[in-house]
Formats: structure tokens, sequence, C-alpha cells
């Protein structure tokens, strides 16, 4: 069963672009990717989705129900974490989250203070005294408390410390597994392959492609930088590799494919060091989906 | 009803505020009226003010050194302040929630636009009530001791009704503005604008008869203190055109941001 169907949704801001023909689905269960550089449109479709904005064009259906006509009926089951969280700043934490507990049908208090205890986040501190990580903090039991079928989350880790990111993670994680489809949009293509099972990736308001988290890994790119006097463009003419060109004495390239094979190039000439990365997300725009 | 109670409480420390002012305004204004009451000197003298300056200040219609007529001066004055509150806490309550980018949190709830909107408004509606009875209650603390009679509260009471269309008026207008307005952060600017060129309006009808259109187009001009007391009723009519401009108002309210984008 698809959680989330949306059939080319397009929104323009006046002439402006937001996303054009968007489609893609997420089926129960799966913890779906969405990446793309800043202004992409990533924040633009989620916004659609929670109908905080209308479609200019295209729909989108969540639990098989039209998102805007039945906003408020979906949006009992979905947990929202927005990328930058604001709140009513004179309110008390536990005052806006026993709030926000308010408008669900069920009983959220014991769940609450679980998120509160797993999140170390304190209770009786007003909005407006928290750091933007604490606050980020509020948002995400806000997000959780109800326990969500659909967890939306829009570059949910800014402002968490590495070991809170951890714990936010295994706790999204877990969720999963008792049934809850994520959506987890994100620049940082690491945290995404970490923790997704499938990926959109979208650009200039397009989607490039839906593909499995798996495919996208075998496909990897590798940025790889080989210096050595004696070294030139000729030695790595092969399948697989692009974008070559030489640089002083390195030469730079993108490689696709069977990395013993130009390891095994690399080791037989006589070089001075070599450097082999994941290419930044901006790269891959760049050269893998041109 | 949650949002009902939590917009009461976020607007608890304003409405104290706006009831300080009348409570001091009601105190002062009464207190002056000591030196007034049964004073035949001051009736000379405000004789001798020209008729133009008198009417600007609602003074000309009173016989000022009566309660009654003392208090029918106050009345523009204590309109002027309760349709300017009404005006902020109608655009306000609406405009808040974009300009401290709360909308992701409020509209990302299980809750309809509709809902969210009809309960701020009777939030802010509760306001409202709430200083009108702040006002009948000073007034009549404050009074006490000269003794009024029962016209004095009377013509109290039915200027109440009145004073009430008017922050209806003027809290729709300001809703009407916030929810339909692009630049929505001007909507509080703009509603108060609108109050005090209509205000002046109804002041200049006083000093001409050349406009005497403006009694229609102003809200100020609709219940006029002067036949309140004499006939210790409001004009039926335009509390009905009060209410039609309330009408109007917040569906075009409601209708607007119903339609509208909620960006952060």
């Amino acid at each position: 069963m698809n959680v989330i169907e949306i059939n080319n949704l397009t929104k323009y801001y006046g002439k402006s672009r937001g996303i054009i023909n968007v489609s893609f689905n997420i089926s129960e269960g799966e913890i779906f990717g969405f990446i793309g550089p800043n202004g992409a449109g990533k924040s633009t479709t989620i916004r659609l989705l929670l109908a905080l904005i209308y479609p200019t064009k295209g729909n989108a259906k969540i639990f098989g129900k039209d998102c805007i006509k039945y906003g408020p009926e979906i949006r009992q089951e979905i947990g929202y974490l927005p990328s930058e969280v604001f709140y009513y700043d004179k309110m008390k934490v536990i005052d806006l989250l026993k709030y926000s507990a308010s408008f669900y049908k069920k009983d959220c208090t014991e769940r609450l203070h679980e998120l509160a205890e797993i999140m170390e986040l304190d209770l009786n501190k007003r909005i407006d005294d928290l750091s933007y990580g604490n606050k980020k903090k509020v948002g995400i039991v806000q997000g959780l408390l109800h326990k969500p079928k659909l967890i939306i989350l829009d570059e949910p880790t800014s402002g968490l410390d590495p070991l809170m990111q951890q714990k936010f993670f295994d706790l999204i994680r877990l969720e999963n597994q008792n049934g809850a489809t994520v959506l987890f949009s994100s620049h940082i293509l690491g945290e995404v392959q970490k923790l997704c099972t499938r990926v959109a990736i979208i650009k200039e308001g397009q989607i490039i492609t839906v593909e499995d988290i798996k495919t996208l890994q075998e496909n990897n790119y590798k940025k790889i930088k080989v210096k050595g006097k004696y070294i030139t463009e000729e030695h790595f003419n092969m399948d697989g590799v692009s974008n070559l060109h030489k640089n002083e004495d390195a030469v730079n390239f993108f490689y696709k494919g069977n990395i013993n094979q130009v390891l095994k190039i690399i080791s037989s000439n006589l070089i001075s060091d070599v450097l082999i990365e994941e290419p930044t997300l901006e790269e891959i725009f760049i050269h893998y989906y041109r | 009803m949650n949002i009902f109670l939590r917009e009461i409480k976020a607007n608890l420390k304003a409405l104290f505020i706006w009831s300080g002012v009348v409570v001091f305004y009601m105190i002062v204004g009464l207190t002056k009226f000591s030196g007034f009451m049964n004073n035949p000197e001051m009736l000379e003298i405000l004789d001798s003010m020209p008729p133009a300056i008198l009417s600007a200040f609602n003074m000309n219609a009173f016989n000022l050194t009566t309660l009654n007529g003392f208090y029918g001066v106050i009345f523009s004055y204590i309109t002027l302040i309760v349709t300017i509150h009404a005006v902020f806490i109608g655009s306000g309550i609406i405009l808040k929630e974009e300009r401290d980018k709360t909308v992701e949190f409020s509209l990302t709830l299980p809750i309809s636009r509709q809902k969210l909107i009809t309960s701020k408004i009777f939030a802010a509606v509760f306001n409202c009530i709430v200083l009108l009875l702040v006002i009948l209650i000073s007034n009549y603390l404050s009074v006490l001791k000269y003794e009024p009679d029962e016209i004095y509260f009377k013509f109290v009471a039915v200027s109440m009704i009145a004073l009430f269309c008017l922050q209806m008026i003027f809290l729709s207008i300001g809703v009407l503005l916030a929810c339909a307005m692009k630049q929505y952060k001007r909507a509080s600017s703009a509603a108060v604008a609108i109050l005090l060129i209509t205000y002046f309006m109804s002041i200049i009808t006083d000093f001409t008869d050349k406009l005497e259109f403006f009694k229609y187009i102003s809200p100020f001009k609709f219940f006029n203190p002067v036949s309140i007391l004499n006939e210790l009723a409001v004009n039926i009519n335009y509390v009905l055109i009060s209410l039609g401009i309330v009408v109007v108002c917040l569906i075009g309210g409601y209708t607007s941001y119903l339609k509208r984008d909620l960006y952060v």
C-alpha cells in the first residue's frame, strides 16, 4: 500500500518556480529519503503535503486521501518536524507539548514523557529560553508524541549534536520497525544513505531520479585524485572514468565501476599521493545526473 | 476549546494593559467632572468657546455640567480606545501565527483552518467583551459618589450596545485585512489607518453640512451619543448595518484565509 502518492505536483510562487511535475510514491513501512540542495523544492513538496500551501497543478494523496481536502483528518496520523522549529515563545515546554497532544484523539501523556526522557529535554523551561538544538528536541517530541503512522522530517538533524543525532536516528528506526513510514528530507547524502531504503533526488524543482539506496551505492561514483610527476591522463583512459583532467602534477576524475581495476593502475605507477573520496551531492548533480 | 483557551491566556497581559488604560481614563475623566459639576462658570467658559472646537471634541451637544453630558463626551474617547483595541486584537490574533512563524506548528496539527480562525475570533470577541465589562464596572464605581439617576445608568447601558457594535465592526475589519492581505504584516497598520480615517470623517461632518454622506461611511457616525441619551436606545437600522459589515468582513476573511498559501 502506498502511504504517499504524489502525482504531477506543481507549485509556482507567482512566476517563480517551486516544484514542477513532481511524482513519486512511498509505500508503507519505508524510510524514504528526499535529497537535493537548498532551494531545490524539498520543503515546498512537504508543505504541499501538509496543506500549508496549495498546488498550482497536480495532487497528492496520503493514506489514499487527498492531502488538501482531508488535511485535518490525515494529519491525525502525521508527525512533522520542520527544518526550523518555531513555537509560541511564552509557553513552557510541557504546556506546549500538552497543547499539541490535546489535538489528537488518543492519550499521549506517557509517550510524551518517554520521548522527553530519551531526548533529555527539560520540560519546565520556557520555549524562548531554549537554544536552537533544544528547540529542535521539542520539535522531535512534539512530532512523535502521538505515535504517527507517517513521519515527515525536513532536514531534522541541523542543530543537534552528533550524540543526539544518533539517538534521533535510533528513535526513527524504532518507530519505523513499529510500522511508521518515514519521509526524510535532507541535503546531507551521508545521513540519508545511513537511514533510508529508497531515495528521490530533486534538482531545481524536478525529480531527477527515484532509486533504491543500494543501486545508488553500487552506482556510486568515487572522486579520485592521483598525484605524481609521471602520471598523465592517458593512464586512466578506461571505462567508468569521467570528467578527467590534469591539474599541475595531479590527475582528477570521477570513477564508477570496479574499484580494483582503478587501484591496479594506480599501484602500477609511481605516485606521490592518492585521494579517493565520496563526491559531494553537488558533484553528483553535476556529473552523475547530467 | 484548547485554541480558544490558549489565545485567552496569550492575550491576558495585553488585556490587563488595555483594562488599565480604560480604568485610568475613567478615573481621571470623572475626577475632572467634579470640577465641572453644577458649575455655572464652567458653562459660561464653554459657551464662549468657538463652536467648531466644541464640536471637534463632541462638547457642543452636551451640557458638561451634568453627569449625563459629561459621560456623553467621555463616550467618544472610550469609543476610540475600544475600537483601536478591537482592530489590533482582530488583526493580531490572525497574523501573529505567520509573523511568528508558528503556522508550521499550528496548521500542521489535525485541525482545519476554519476551526483555527473561528476559535481565534471567539477569543478576540471574548477579549472585547471583557474590556466592555471593565468599562461598565469602573464607570459604575467611579460615578457612585455623584449619585446618578436611573436615566444615567440606562444611558450607559445602551451606549455599551453601541460600543459593542463598533468593536465588532473594527474587529472584523482587522480579521479581514490580516486574512486577505498579502503583506499581512501591514494589516494592523492598515486597519488602524481605516479606523482613524473614518474617525476623522465623523468629526469633519460636524463642521460642515456638505459632507453629509460621510455619515453612512463612518461607523463612528452610526451611534450618536446625543440621540442615545435622548432616546435611550440605539438606532436598530445601524445595528443591522453593523451586523452586515461584520458578516461581509468575516466571509471575506474566511474565504481568503482558506485559500491562502502560508509561508514561513
